[in-house]
């Protein structure tokens, strides 16, 4: 898992957005300014309505990390952001599947960060949604 | 570090008979808990594995929303266990409202509750204002769509009749929840 040595042993960051609709995933450097691999949940299943399963996102992120690791990157940082704003705050359920195969698939885990974006007190919030 | 507050009289199952409780969750999920008793507040600092550390405040949550600790210790079990909270407050619109819907999730003698465990698998613990849900992302959806039927006013043979169409439809795909009858 951890070979620091040789030209592999790099770092990224894979950021995870993940709503109740799909789920994002974007694996960059550590800028975050060059974008090494990327997902969505659409790449994955032929329904709408399974693009944010955590099923989806498993195979998402099998797939990306191999595309990580061939470009010699064996760790990253995840940033998982839900909608936020106004909008729900929590990360929808691909988040965690996201991250856990991304683990199991051979990729060293580092910070686990939430970058979901809270106003500080910005537009009003949409209607209470009927159950 | 995340903070999560759970109610006064969950704050003793969390931390269970001479801190044995605490200690199972925090070796389980290789965590360090920091329970205030006198606000309800815990933290939970991840010391380990960041992706156990990730579900750790849901552990928490879980306990604090009614479940025993063995429950709530199945959300380390495997990656789908999924843990889901309904507010009832929200859907109802006044205290004597919450408790009549209170009421008809449980059933009589729990009936209702009941069925909801035994035909979907899924754990279901109704607590104050929230039924908390434990079990696979299916289990928790079919759940979820019961309890917002009953909430809706639809009649229990109605919710029945779709769990059961829904118990069928999880034991046909993949025989996961058959296994524990």
């Amino acid at each position: 898992m951890s070979e620091s040595e040789g030209p592999g042993g790099k770092w990224g960051i894979a950021h995870i957005h993940a709503s109740f609709n799909n789920t994002l995933m974007t694996v960059t450097d550590q800028t975050g300014a060059e974008t090494v691999a990327k997902s969505s949940g659409g790449t994955v299943v032929k329904q709408n309505r399974d693009e944010a399963s955590p099923y989806a996102a498993m195979q998402m992120a099998e797939v990306i990390a191999e595309e990580v690791q061939a470009a010699g990157i064996d760790g990253v940082h995840v940033r998982v952001r839900g909608p936020g704003g106004n909008l729900n705050k929590s990360p929808g359920p691909g988040a965690q599947a996201a991250i856990r195969a991304l683990a199991r698939a051979g990729l060293e885990i580092g910070r686990i960060e939430d970058v979901t974006p809270i106003p500080h007190d910005g537009t009003r919030a949409p209607k209470n949604r009927r159950l | 570090m995340q903070h999560v507050t759970i109610p006064q009289d969950r704050i003793g199952v969390l931390i269970g008979e001479g801190g044995a409780t605490m200690r199972a969750i925090e070796d389980r999920a290789e965590v360090r808990l920091d329970i205030d008793s006198g606000s309800g507040s815990v933290a939970v600092e991840p010391v380990g594995d960041p992706v156990t550390g990730m579900v750790a405040p849901d552990v928490v949550r879980a306990v604090g929303r009614g479940f025993s600790p063995e429950q709530a210790l199945t959300l380390l079990d495997d990656d789908l266990r999924r843990f889901e909270l309904i507010d009832i407050a929200a859907a109802t619109r006044n205290q004597k409202d919450l408790q009549r819907q209170k009421g008809r999730l449980i059933g009589e003698n729990g009936r209702t509750r009941e069925l909801m465990e035994e035909l979907t698998g899924a754990e279901v613990v109704i607590y104050g204002t929230t039924v908390g849900i434990i079990g696979s992302p299916e289990e928790v959806a079919a759940v979820r769509r019961g309890v917002e039927m009953i909430l809706d006013g639809a009649p229990h043979g109605a919710v029945y009749a779709y769990l059961e169409r829904k118990h069928n439809e999880l034991t046909d795909g993949l025989s996961l929840s058959s296994n524990r009858e």
